[in-house]
């Protein structure tokens, strides 16, 4: 009875805790958006050089970032804005 | 602000410092209403209203800080105060942008035609500008407004949680929901391409 009750709350607390896969999850945008502590830093980029699904993650993760800056057109401002706004300031 | 031993700024010396200071800023502040509005003359408008209201309140800006993070915050609230009000839907989507590799059940009541044989002409960069465009363009405003910030505009997470006024966790959560759905989007069109991921 009390072995049973003993191995229910080890699967709970088991439950409960973070995987070291699960914190470099939470911590991808920290990471590709240069947010994250030096701390945090150091365990990522260990985690990474031994997890391959990690690493992979964070590969995804620079990538999606990288679409958005290096490939999203801006719009051309037209020239009659800078005049419009100089206008309604006089 | 220190310097001034308080006398009034004259006209001249205040318009001087307002162009300076955030006219430069024209071209990110722009292009920021353009992605919330989707629409080439309500940014227009809105980025007018944006820079009217930071000449009335010029005074309190204060030389040297953060000229940028301060008009976005201007145009983001004179976004949702205003404009969103004005326009009868939350926010024009451009479904012709949209069109070509979204499921209809996707894009409520507007069917996806597959519109692709053009884009073969285009060059492999605009083919990819394109797509991202799209599928920012069809996530909801708020989860599109903290990608602008953080991935074209370069904003750290504390000047967005200003610039938005919430807290920083609510910063980071956003922008978690907000690039999963986006690599959601850019997931199905490679597939839709062909491609596997
Ligand atoms: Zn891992």
């Amino acid at each position: 009875m009390e072995a049973k009750f003993t191995e229910a709350y080890q699967k709970v607390a088991e439950e409960g805790k973070e995987t070291d896969c699960e914190k470099v999850a939470k911590l991808l945008n920290s990471m590709v958006d240069d947010e994250a502590s030096a701390e945090e830093q150091t365990f990522f980029n260990s985690h990474i050089e031994e997890c391959v699904s990690c690493f992979e993650s964070h590969q995804k993760q620079k990538l999606l970032k990288g679409l958005v800056s290096g490939h999203l057109k801006r719009v051309i401002v037209p020239e009659s804005l800078v005049l419009a706004i100089k206008a309604r300031i006089q | 602000m220190s310097e001034q031993t308080g006398k009034q700024l004259s006209k001249e010396e205040k318009d001087a410092r307002f162009e300076a200071e955030l006219l430069p800023v024209l071209d990110p502040l722009y292009n920021f209403a353009y992605r919330l509005t989707l629409d080439e003359d309500d940014a227009n408008d809105l980025v007018q209203e944006t820079y009217l209201k930071a000449y009335r309140f010029f005074d309190y800006f204060e030389q040297g800080t953060n000229a940028k993070a301060w008009l976005f915050r201007i145009l983001k609230n004179s976004f949702i105060n205003e404009f969103r009000k004005k326009s009868k839907q939350p926010a024009k989507v451009d479904y012709s942008e949209v069109e070509g590799y979204y499921n209809s059940e996707d894009v409520e009541g507007e069917s996806g035609v597959a519109t692709t044989t053009d884009m073969r002409t285009e060059s492999v960069q605009d083919l990819i500008g394109d797509e991202v465009a799209s599928a920012l363009n069809a996530l909801p405003v708020d989860f599109r407004t903290v990608i602008i910030l953080c991935d074209l505009e370069g904003f750290t997470y504390e000047e967005m949680a200003k610039i938005l006024d919430i807290p920083i966790g609510t910063v980071r959560s956003r922008l978690h929901r907000a690039r999963n759905s986006l690599k959601e989007k850019l997931e199905k069109y490679a597939k839709n391409m062909g491609y596997n991921s």
